[in-house]
């Protein structure tokens, strides 16, 4: 059972729509900008993230929207890009036992925890609490507020493994359908930006802390210069659909999904190693039943910190040798935590529908202990066909999915 | 208790901020549910609203009993001041 990818929905520091990203992504764009607000924070020395533009949450109606955080409305209004992409109309037409709903963040709204305790601790109980304040701190958050926003009654699932999330949900996807319990899977992550998310990062020394006065040169994947990540937010949803249903529909496939892994490194917390990460990349693709020689692109993780680029270097050099062609967009984007695996497979596709290669953004020099890999460091056109994104979380959860474009005769729409 | 025309500007206001009402739907005779479209959730939110914006302490058992706008007036009207902004 081939599984089919025929609707995405995003919202990024780059733009909220598809589109708009991937036009940012090609222009070299950065999201990240200056948080002076940030200052105020003991212990912060990171001072920039990359939010998500102004959008409009209106079309949600109040009475789904007033349990909703940011990272819940970017997420809805992603899931109506996708299914609007796919040809999918909310509601009842959703609502079949086949249709699962997978989608999570790396906690709940870090916006409302702060609010919700800050109460609770000023008033010594829960006297002043809103109703809906749980409905955005709790950790199916996400998933249950998109659920009400699309009048979803099917099956749900809330995976939550940090900035691997969205690529866990796909990759789950992808292994249910294959399982033939489902039809139709909705997946994605989103997280919103807040001083406690680049608070966790900082405080391991994995923050930016040497570009504040100059965001547009931090966040730099790979670089002899780069000192740690930028944190964003925003939400990547993607539908993946069976074969069976996508020809049933006569829906368009965008990409194919080929296989993917979710591997436990079950030795540290924060310090990924680079024989876990070619564990999951092996593993990825011994699901799918392909080579590493395959494989055109390598979408990295690689968030900009000194630890953990080094160790995605050695892994896909481990796995690829020196002539896959190799980039991370964390340097436009910033890491969006739970959507980053979601939104990079989308800009994966969409490097693959045009032909083009986006680069590392900031990587001016590659840093020594970097090497051995083909980095991108400028926009390449090339054609694509298949793609390895890998995503990697604290608590040691790497992830791989594998990503190809629709072999021609899968092309059943208009 | 006769409700102020302060009180009353007020719980219309944080009808309209907090729940999005329209001012033109904000009459005594409205009902909570069938008029202004709201739940049990507002309405548990409706008494924060009136317990911050008005400084006072509502007894969330007359909730029940609740059925109008005028019912709200009189509920916050006659609800007592807090300690802390009795004292001030």
């Amino acid at each position: 059972m081939k599984v089919f990818i025929t609707g995405m929905g995003a919202l990024s520091s780059l733009g909220n729509t598809v589109e708009d990203m991937f036009d940012g992504l090609k222009a070299g764009r950065s999201g990240i900008r200056h948080f002076p607000e940030w200052q105020q924070y003991n212990g912060l020395h990171c001072h920039l993230g990359a939010p998500v533009p102004d959008y409009d949450i209106m079309k949600i109606p109040r009475q789904v929207r007033r349990s909703m955080s940011r990272m819940s409305e970017m997420a809805a209004l992603a899931t109506l890009q996708a299914l609007g992409q796919a040809d999918l109309q909310p509601g009842p037409a959703l609502n079949s036992p086949r249709v699962l709903l997978i989608m999570g963040s790396t906690s709940g709204s870090p916006v409302t925890l702060e609010t919700y305790f800050r109460k609770l601790f000023e008033k010594h109980g829960p006297e002043g609490q809103l109703s809906t304040s749980f409905f955005k701190v709790m950790n199916h958050s996400v998933a249950a507020n998109v659920a009400a926003a699309i009048d979803f009654n099917g099956a749900l699932i809330s995976p939550s493994c940090a900035c691997a999330t969205s690529t866990q949900a796909m990759i789950m996807g992808w292994e249910l359908i294959k399982a033939g319990l489902y039809d139709m899977v909705i997946a994605g992550g989103a997280d919103e930006i807040h001083y406690m998310s680049a608070s966790v990062f900082d405080i391991v020394q994995a923050a930016s802390r040497g570009y504040n006065d100059n965001p547009d040169a931090a966040s730099r994947p790979f670089d002899q210069s780069r000192d740690g990540l930028v944190v964003s937010e925003g939400a990547g949803v993607l539908i993946l659909e069976s074969e069976a249903s996508m020809l049933r529909r006569r829906a368009r496939p965008l990409a194919e999904v080929r296989g993917g892994a979710y591997v436990c490194d079950g030795t540290h917390m924060s310090q990924s190693s680079a024989e876990t990460m070619m564990k999951v990349m092996h593993e990825a693709l011994r699901r799918a039943e392909l080579e590493a020689g395959d494989v055109d692109y390598v979408n990295a993780h690689a968030t900009a910190t000194l630890h953990g680029d080094v160790e995605e270097a050695k892994a896909i050099g481990g796995v690829f040798g020196a002539n896959t062609y190799v980039s991370s967009l964390k340097g436009h984007l910033g890491h969006s935590l739970a959507a980053c695996g979601a939104l990079e497979a989308i800009a994966s596709i969409k490097m693959m529908q045009e032909s083009v290669i986006i680069p590392t953004r900031n990587l001016c020099q590659v840093s020594e202990d970097c090497q051995g890999i083909r980095h991108v460091r400028e926009l390449t056109s090339k054609p694509v066909n298949l793609v390895l994104s890998n995503n990697f979380a604290f608590g040691g959860m790497n992830t791989s999915l594998l990503l190809s474009a629709p072999p021609a005769d899968a092309v059943t729409g208009d | 208790m006769t409700p102020s025309q302060e009180v009353i500007q007020q719980v219309n206001n944080l009808m309209k901020s907090g729940f999005e009402i329209p001012e033109e739907k904000l009459v005594p005779t409205a009902t909570l549910i069938g008029d202004l479209g709201l739940d049990s959730l507002d309405a548990v939110d409706m008494l924060v609203y009136i317990e911050e914006t008005l400084g006072v302490k509502v007894e969330g058992e007359r909730l029940a009993s609740v059925k109008t706008l005028q019912d709200v007036y009189v509920l916050a009207a006659e609800s007592v001041p807090r300690p802390s902004e009795a004292n001030a």
